[in-house]
């Protein structure tokens, strides 16, 4: 399983407005980022070079761990995505 | 939209559905919330729907008329390294016969029937609606808003069934803002797609028995355990982690999952499926420590939402407590109607029966489980050291043999030390 190709094994419905928003000037002082490995969909990506975090919020599982995971409450919105929206499994 | 109920339930999960169905069946107007497209649409767990009593009670042909896949009529652990594998297996006709002792069973599939079975007796099913806030009139809770559509549905008490993460009791102030990382864990799994005559000559199954096994020292020393169980023509196969371990760990749920999925004995189970779906959810694995508050004024929390999880080691026990929960507090709700009172004085009732069932008898006495689940040695060094011991026992290189005990003692010093063994020993005595 390639984690690259996870549109083409799980489906979305992708809403433009992100449900979750990160204040990425956090991240930059975390001493930990946690996120970035622990997130099953690799949403979060951090930048040694440029020390940027970004975030997707295209694949996202909506499984809750980087809710959970985060220590310094790096975000502006932690909701779930409007009705319809996100994830969409068939088969689990 | 502001449509006026006698109770909402949000998250059309096992618990709300439950919930709405008991309420519904006693008359009263309930609106069921769910933010799917349909209701198990966002909803994955590792596969095994464990006996329900409490459902079997309000239909009494629940297993005949659910989409169920196999019955567990076998059930295994593996202790497992990187190369060796020792496995212990539990097969008994007692479990191949009505009424099952459970069976697997797909979310999207079974949450979305249960949920019917609500709409069948009454309650309406309200999808494509994610609960954003509580809303108040005087002081009491009078409703809940739905995100994006500004509109609004209208009830004098809700129950909270909006699963792990419960943003609708965080709202009503009855659980804690931050969760601790300690009591929560990931669990990722692949849907693999297998040919149903595969499936019964690879794991030894006959009509629709199904299999299940628990893996233990396959997570990359992360605290954790994985799991494979059989569907009708697919194979449910998984790891879960405890965050606080995952967290600091640098490893990728995914990457350990490919690795679990690599290990040359777990390969020759997968070997010949297609990879279907990946899914992620967060489990509350905290146990009895990590209840919130139960009630509220205008408000219940079940299921998930409540924490009612139950990680044995043995079992992962979730379904089956969050839909005795809906119930009860259903009833609760119900009770309250009579009295028209839905203050905390009498939604409190839900308490008292939860703490005279079987849910929290269970949490009670498993709620030492979390504490053994944190052995770190439970991940490396107690897999390694049953797979050696079992390769030493069954070795035949021309060297004499050390009798067992002495092999055990052998090991156990060289891999754990006698202390620590002694130690996790008693904790896992005490926990289970
Ligand atoms: C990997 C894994 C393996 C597991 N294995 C097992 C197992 O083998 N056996 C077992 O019995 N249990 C297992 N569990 C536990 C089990 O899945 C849960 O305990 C159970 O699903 C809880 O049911 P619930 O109704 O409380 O919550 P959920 O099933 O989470 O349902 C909550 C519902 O609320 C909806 N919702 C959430 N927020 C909102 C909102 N704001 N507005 C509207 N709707 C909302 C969700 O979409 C969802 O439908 C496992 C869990 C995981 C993650
Ligand atoms: S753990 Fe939180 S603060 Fe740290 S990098 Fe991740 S999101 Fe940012
Ligand atoms: S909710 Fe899960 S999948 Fe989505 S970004 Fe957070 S960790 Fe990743």
């Amino acid at each position: 399983m390639n984690i690259d190709e996870i549109f083409d094994f799980t489906s979305f419905t992708i809403d433009r407005e992100p449900h979750i928003v990160l204040d990425t000037a956090v991240c930059v002082g975390c001493d930990n980022r946690g996120c970035t490995n622990s997130c099953p969909a690799r949403c979060y990506t951090w930048s040694e070079e440029e020390q940027i975090m970004t975030f997707v919020h295209d694949g996202c599982l909506e499984c809750g761990t980087c809710y959970v995971v985060c220590h310094k409450n790096a975000f502006t919105r932690w909701r779930y995505p409007r009705g319809g929206f996100g994830v969409a499994y068939r088969m689990t | 939209m502001s449509k006026q109920y006698q109770a909402i339930v949000v998250g059309a999960g096992p618990a709300g559905s439950s919930a709405a169905l008991t309420m519904a069946r006693a008359g009263l107007d309930v609106a069921l919330v769910e933010r799917g497209t349909f209701p198990g649409e966002k909803n994955m767990f590792g596969g095994i729907l464990h006996r329900m009593t409490s459902i079997e009670e309000l239909m009494p042909d629940f297993w005949t008329k659910a989409p169920l896949e196999r019955h567990i009529a076998k059930k295994g652990t593996t202790f497992m390294t990187a190369e060796a594998s020792f496995n212990v297996q539990h097969e008994t006709t007692n479990f191949d016969r009505a009424p099952y002792n459970g069976y697997t069973v797909f979310r999207p599939r079974f949450d979305r029937w249960l949920a019917e079975e609500a709409v069948k007796a009454g309650a309406t099913l309200i999808t494509r609606s994610t609960v954003d806030d509580l809303i108040y009139k005087n002081d009491r809770i009078a409703g809940v808003s739905i995100l994006g559509r500004t509109g609004q549905i209208k009830a004098p008490v809700v129950i909270a069934a909006d699963g792990v993460l419960s943003f609708t009791a965080q709202k009503a102030g009855l659980r804690r803002p931050k969760f601790n990382a300690d009591q929560m864990a990931v669990g990722v799994k692949a849907l693999i797609d297998m040919p149903r005559e595969m499936i019964d000559d690879r794991f030894g199954l006959v009509r629709d028995q199904g299999f299940a096994n628990e893996f233990v020292g396959c997570t990359g020393g992360v605290r954790g355990g994985g799991f494979l169980y059989t569907n009708y023509d697919s194979l449910s196969i998984g790891l879960v982690f405890h965050l606080a371990s995952l967290r600091t760990s640098g490893k990728t749920p995914y990457d350990l999952l490919n690795e679990f999925m690599e290990q040359p004995q777990v390969a020759k189970l997968v070997r010949g499926g297609r990879l279907q779906e990946y899914s992620a959810h967060v489990i509350p694995e905290g146990g009895y420590n990590m209840i919130p508050e139960l009630a509220g004024n205008g408000i219940l929390v079940a299921g998930d939402a409540a924490a009612l999880c139950n990680a044995t080691g043995v079992n992962l026990e979730g379904i089956n407590l969050a839909s005795h929960s809906g119930i009860l507090a259903g009833k609760t709700v119900i009770e309250a109607h009579q009295q028209q009172d839905f203050s905390l004085k009498t939604l409190k009732r839900y308490k008292e029966r939860l703490d005279l069932s079987w849910v929290m008898k269970d949490l009670k006495g498993f709620r030492n489980a979390p504490k053994m689940l944190h052995i770190e040695r439970i991940y490396n060094e107690y897999p390694e050291l049953v797979c050696s011991m079992m390769e030493h026992i069954y070795r035949i290189d021309g060297t004499p043999k050390m009798s067992i005990p002495k092999l055990i003692l052998r090991e156990v010093k060289e891999r754990v030390g006698l202390k620590n063994a002694i130690s996790d020993a008693l904790t896992a005595w005490r926990a289970l």
